[in-house]
């Protein structure tokens, strides 16, 4: 035993732990990179949504890697987020014309959308009781897996959508701000 | 063994959720149980070393797959047990394990030479079992108080002996 050289074993050890970590975060955000596909397919500006998603690849790989908080963060962040990105592509298909010209429903559908994500982060960090992480992990994910859609109009698409988010998310976050500080 | 097992599920569990911060310990608290058993199923230090190191690097990359429901210790003896079996298969293959009865040493080389073909043996039978009873058998042979006790261990490790009994039939033709 003694001819092993147990702290060069540990840093070997360590290093495929960190290996295994990342291998197990490619795979767990693989379904991602097929959302960002189809939804590529279907958006008006497929550009914007292969960088959107590969964005929340990236980061949701880090988060799985990670561990912790961020990595509890990555289902209910995606999810979250999924119901902007939905809405925007099914926005993206219709307008409403007016007197003064037609107009599209991509703004609307963001901002509702963001809302609907921002309760859902909400209610979920609430429920864990959650700490400031998890907040921030989840609602990175949720507005860049809505971004993925939201561009379809451009940047003011993805702003409302993060007026939508925060409408969504600040009640939920200061109940939880102010439960902390009663208790 | 001098492992409390429900320290080191709980490390597990928490090196599990990526906290790196109990990896040194939970590498402490594995090294010297895989070490012994690799030892005791090859009978020879520098097989054991070579499964041992190779048992740790397998055991704590798959530390994030942990299924925290379950006793880390026999988990972990499983998976070094697994490798003394491809280890010793490996041997076998390259006929590395030849050698003659009286490099064997000792006053009964025979009886050496008998016990390491039946360790061999039992490895390799040991090896058509399930995940399940693997660990069960490795857990029983080390006196590892699993995650549960009394008449449900027993009987779960009864079966998983008749099971490995028809194993060995099936592989040797012989009880």
């Amino acid at each position: 035993m003694d001819s092993i050289d147990l702290a060069h074993l540990q840093q070997r050890v360590r290093w495929a732990y960190e290996l295994g970590r990342m291998r197990r975060a490619l795979l767990g955000v693989a379904p991602v990179l097929v959302i960002a596909a189809v939804a590529a397919c279907v958006a008006q500006r497929p550009m914007s949504t292969v960088w959107f998603g590969l964005a929340t690849a990236a980061a949701g790989a880090a988060m799985l890697w990670y561990g912790r908080d961020p990595q509890k963060a990555v289902l209910p962040g995606i999810a979250a987020g999924l119901v902007p990105l939905v809405l925007a592509l099914c926005a993206n298909q219709m307008h409403v014309c007016g007197p003064d010209g037609c107009s599209s429903l991509c703004v609307p559908a963001c901002t509702l959308g963001g809302v609907v994500a921002g309760l859902a982060v909400a209610a979920v960090g609430n429920q864990r009781r959650a700490g400031i992480w998890f907040w921030f992990s989840a609602s990175s994910l949720a507005l860049l897996t809505g971004a993925m859609g939201c561009a379809c109009i451009g940047y003011s698409g993805i702003v409302g959508l993060g007026i939508g988010f925060a409408v969504g998310a600040v009640p939920g976050l200061l109940r939880r701000a102010f439960a902390k500080k009663a208790s | 063994m001098g492992t409390d097992p429900n320290t080191l599920d709980a490390l597990m569990a928490r090196l599990a959720d990526g906290d790196r911060g109990v990896f040194a310990r939970v590498f402490e608290l594995l090294w010297g149980p895989i070490h012994r058993l690799c030892v005791s199923l090859l009978k020879n230090d520098a097989d054991a070393s070579d499964a041992a190191q190779e048992a740790m690097h397998k055991i704590l990359e798959r530390a994030s797959d942990y299924d925290k429901m379950r006793p880390a210790m026999p988990w972990a003896m499983a998976l070094a047990a697994w490798e003394c079996r491809t280890l010793t298969r490996k041997h076998t293959r390259r006929r590395e394990t030849e050698a003659p009865i009286d490099e064997l040493g000792g006053e009964h080389p025979e009886e050496a030479f008998v016990q390491r073909d039946l360790t061999a043996a039992a490895i390799a039978a040991l090896g058509d079992l399930s995940e399940g009873d693997r660990e069960t058998l490795v857990a029983a042979f080390w006196d590892e108080a699993a995650s549960v006790s009394g008449a449900t261990l027993r009987k779960r490790r009864e079966r998983a002996l008749t099971r490995f009994r028809k194993t060995w039939r099936r592989l040797y033709g012989l009880d």
